[in-house]
């Protein structure tokens, strides 16, 4: 198992390799001969700008972790205007982010190639929300390309880089979990020589107040170019090497299958053992090609479309058809969920039915079966990390308000504080949003400082928000909430680094993949901003943590708190690396009473509750010595094991 | 072989995705298709876990459908449990039976099913062989518990009609762990054997 990092820059054209989709992805702009790179991590996009951030220096290419998507849009926006081919990724709610640039500039186009990669997650195993980026790109007139595997991944990156400067237009790649977390076997192709001698490419760009100014009367202009773009576009769909027709050519019944569901139907057909039907096999869902619809419907009688989420294909199907006058029964929606992932069972379950047929397991039974299991099982669900330094800071807050306050978070690993025991997560939206969230509270029951009438009854406000997304959309509501004077504590939970996504480096980490940005301490933008009160604290310290909320809770107006200490994940990472030990706590049973404090109230996952003993106990394997747990209890249970006992 | 299945199921932080992965590899070099599939993020993070393997020639998505999955190799007793319907009928589990206990369990919130209550529902609703054994012990014995995943990918290596070769496997793993840790999980993989082993010929 050769390192990722070597593999993605092998010069082995035809060498057979195990890469995770986004990797192959990486590989394929690579291969592409890409010059700049721009994203704001986002799960489960993440991997591909980890992966450029590994290789970029070596292959000459400008890359950055910017800090949101939007900034990153237009860094790599503005790479292509100048002429360069160039990439952004992010997932399904940073396009949202980047929505403002991305639906104005389309209609300027670009020069070099643009990739802008979007990896949606259905089934939101990592999200606040399910959409469907398809939308969004017949929203703005823009194609978009899904791959089924890893290897086509790496293939379509490629075509779409050309598909883009063909058309001097943006391209969509768009992924879902299941092919950017997938991994397979990918065939590697050339290398440029640029990238291959890490040589850095450099464009011009050139002045053209009627293309690059958004004004009124070019927009004008713009919007109908773009529709005349995007039915071009359509035309050329038709030859596209990832749409094809396969199976039987005289079958009276076809099956439609974008993207990766082609995978599932693929699947699904083999386990039915049906032979006698016709699959359009769609790499682009959005524009569907009609010359391709129009060989495909020859002939047939009854049309499946096996399509994840939303019925963008089915839609624009069926207003073919109906345009067209064809009589062929078109089922889609009525037959595939609209909501959560595709599956083989899904598919095996919707093809059956549609042919009248049983499927191949009897799924009914097995869910009846499983059923029985279920009452067995205690949940399971992620939790902060042993020695997370934001258990401690919700557990202070907690403590320091009573558990009074409302509690506005926001998204990072700390959005599990809305578990038991801590409960410190009354909300979450989206990036950023916290802060608003928490002047909007405040404001909505307090009035504002700026108002002369005030509520009687205050309501104690306290927000949490993570460093990476306080630069990424809380500096705006940050400055919002100074200006108009609302009451709110905000609690910057700083870990230094971007854990949730896989540990990036954002502003406050200061160090950038190349190692040399300057880092922008939390504390000294909230001074600057006018903040009523500023401090830095140890979250370690849990009395001096509790000590500094509550004195900022007497203060009136916006205070912030910047709780400091490294994401315990990346801290013992690169302990373990380095050989280094740590100390671990145990539980000293002549002092333990079985109180329970540090399950209930503190939480630790390292800490369980022995049954017999009517104790509690530390799994040694899991503790990474914060000592959290000796602060909590009030009675001393909790002691460092000595050197040699471990 | 058209199509083998397996499901990796355990707790986030155990190494679930490293077993995946070495698998995936051990298949590629074998020179089948292969299509491993995982989750990242914030289900990673001490929450509950499920990878799939799959390789073969007909091998299309990434997840194994329910009620496919030739094996089970499984990091934690309770995980197994959860992904029971993975299962094909008749179809293997091998299981780390180390128990790791979840907060909200310690919280009086939820309780915990015994082993003899786990296995009954592998042995009896799901038809499935049972190849249980505390993966853990064995890997303190070879040196470290993070070699536990060793442990149980050697124990894999021995169910019946395994379509690796388990010195393949073992060779992955040389060169996917650290240097300094290659003779401690060279140690687990044939402890992990040799458990199995055992457990089979009962």
């Amino acid at each position: 198992m050769a390192k990722v990092s070597d593999i993605v820059l092998w010069d082995k054209p035809g060498e057979r390799v195990l890469l995770l989709g986004n990797q192959a992805i990486a590989r394929g702009a690579l291969e592409a001969n890409i010059a700049v790179y721009a994203a704001y991590p986002g799960t489960p996009s993440s991997e591909l700008t980890d992966t450029m951030a590994i290789v970029s220096k070596k292959a000459g290419v400008y890359m950055e972790y910017s800090t949101n998507e939007k900034v990153a849009f237009e860094t790599a926006l503005s790479a292509a205007w100048s002429g360069l081919r160039a990439m952004t990724a992010m997932k399904h709610v940073g396009l949202n982010v980047a929505a403002d640039t991305f639906m104005s500039a389309v209609g300027m186009g670009v020069e070099g190639g643009f990739v802008i990669m979007v990896a949606d997650d259905p089934s939101m195993w990592s999200s606040q929300n399910e959409q469907d980026t398809r939308v969004y790109a017949k929203f703005a007139n823009v194609p978009v390309l899904e791959p089924i595997s890893p290897h086509e991944a790496k293939e379509m990156t490629k075509y779409a880089f050309e598909l883009s400067e063909k058309f001097k237009h943006f391209v969509i790649l768009r992924t879902t979990t299941r092919t950017s977390h997938a991994r397979g076997d990918v065939v590697l192709g050339e290398l440029p020589e640029e990238i291959k001698q890490g040589k850095k490419k450099f464009g011009k760009f050139k002045k053209d107040s009627s293309r690059f100014v958004d004004v009124p009367s070019n927009a004008r202009r713009f919007h109908p170019q773009i529709l005349e773009k995007i039915e071009k576009i359509r035309e050329e769909l038709n030859n596209c090497p990832f749409n094809w027709i396969e199976g039987k050519e005289d079958a009276k019944v076809g099956i439609i299958a974008p993207g990766l569901s082609y995978a599932y139907v693929k699947e699904a057909l083999a386990w039915l053992g049906i032979e006698d039907v016709k699959i359009l096999k769609l790499g682009t869902p959005f524009p569907v090609p009609y010359g391709l619809l129009e060989k495909f419907f020859d002939g047939l009688e009854r049309v499946l479309i096996v399509e994840e989420l939303e019925p963008v294909v089915e839609e624009q199907v069926k207003t073919w058809a109906f345009d067209k006058k064809l009589n062929i029964e078109i089922k889609g929606k009525e037959l595939v969920p609209r909501i959560y992932e595709m599956t083989t069972r899904r598919a095996v379950t919707a093809i059956a039915k549609f042919l009248g047929l049983k499927t191949p397991i009897n799924f009914e039974e097995l869910d009846k079966k499983y059923e029985k299991v279920k009452p067995l099982l205690p949940p399971r669900p992620p939790s902060l990390c042993p020695a997370c330094p934001h258990r401690n800071s919700f557990y202070a807050i907690k403590k320091a308000t009573g558990g009074k306050a409302v509690y506005p978070s926001d998204i990072g690993c700390y959005t599990l504080g809305l578990l038991p025991p801590l409960k410190t997560v009354d909300t979450t939206v989206a990036m950023g949003a916290s802060i608003g969230i928490a002047h909007g509270l405040s404001i909505a029951q307090n009035g504002s400082l700026s108002e002369e009438q005030q509520s009687p009854e205050k309501q104690v406000v306290v927000a949490t928000i993570g460093d990476s997304t306080f630069y990424h959309t809380g500096l705006p509501a940050l400055a919002n909430a100074i200006y108009n004077r609302s009451n709110v504590l905000i609690v910057v939970l700083d870990n230094l680094v971007t854990a949730m996504t896989g540990d990036q480096p954002n502003p406050s980490t200061g160090q950038t993949p190349h190692g040399m940005g300057k880092r922008i301490p939390i504390e000294d933008v909230a001074k600057a901003m006018g903040a009523d009160f500023v401090a830095v604290v140890d979250p370690y310290d849990i009395k001096a943590t509790y000590e500094t909320v509550k004195k900022a809770l007497e203060v009136e107006g916006v205070s912030v708190i910047v709780s400091r200490q490294v994401c315990a994940l990346h801290r013992i990472g690169q302990m373990r690396r380095r050989g280094e030990k740590w100390p671990i706590y145990y539980v000293n049973e002549d002092k333990c009473t079985g109180c329970r404090i540090c399950i209930n109230a503190y939480g630790c996952p390292a800490i369980y509750w022995d049954e017999e003993k009517r104790q509690a106990r530390v799994e040694p394997t899991m503790c990474w010595g914060c000592g959290g747990c000796a602060q909590v209890c009030p009675f001393g249970a909790f002691e460092p094991m000595k050197e040699g006992e471990q | 072989m058209k199509e083998y299945n397996i499901v990796i199921t355990g707790v986030g932080g155990q190494g679930v995705l490293t077993a995946a992965n070495i698998l995936g590899w051990a298949a590629l070099h074998a020179g089948y298709k292969v299509r491993l599939g995982e989750v990242h993020g914030m289900s990673q993070r001490f929450g509950s876990v499920i990878s799939y393997v799959r390789f073969g020639e007909d091998v299309y998505g990434s997840m194994v459908p329910e009620g496919k999955a030739d094996v089970m190799l499984s990091f934690e007793p309770v995980e197994a449990l959860r992904y029971v319907n993975y299962l094909k009928e008749g179809g293997m589990i091998v299981v780390n039976t180390k128990p790791i206990v979840p907060v909200q369990v310690s919280m009086g919130m939820a309780s915990y099913p015994s082993l003899k209550e786990i296995r009954k529902v592998f042995e009896k609703d799901f038809k499935a062989k049972w190849i249980g054994f505390n993966a853990e012990e064995l890997a303190e014995q070879a040196g470290h518990v993070v070699t536990t995943n060793t442990v149980l990918i050697g124990a894999l290596t021995q169910i019946p009609e395994f379509p690796l070769d388990a010195e393949h496997v073992r060779e992955v793993i040389k060169i996917s762990v650290p240097p300094k840790a290659v003779d401690m999980n060279m140690k687990a993989f044939d402890l992990g054997i040799k458990a199995a082993k055992e457990i089979l010929e009962l």
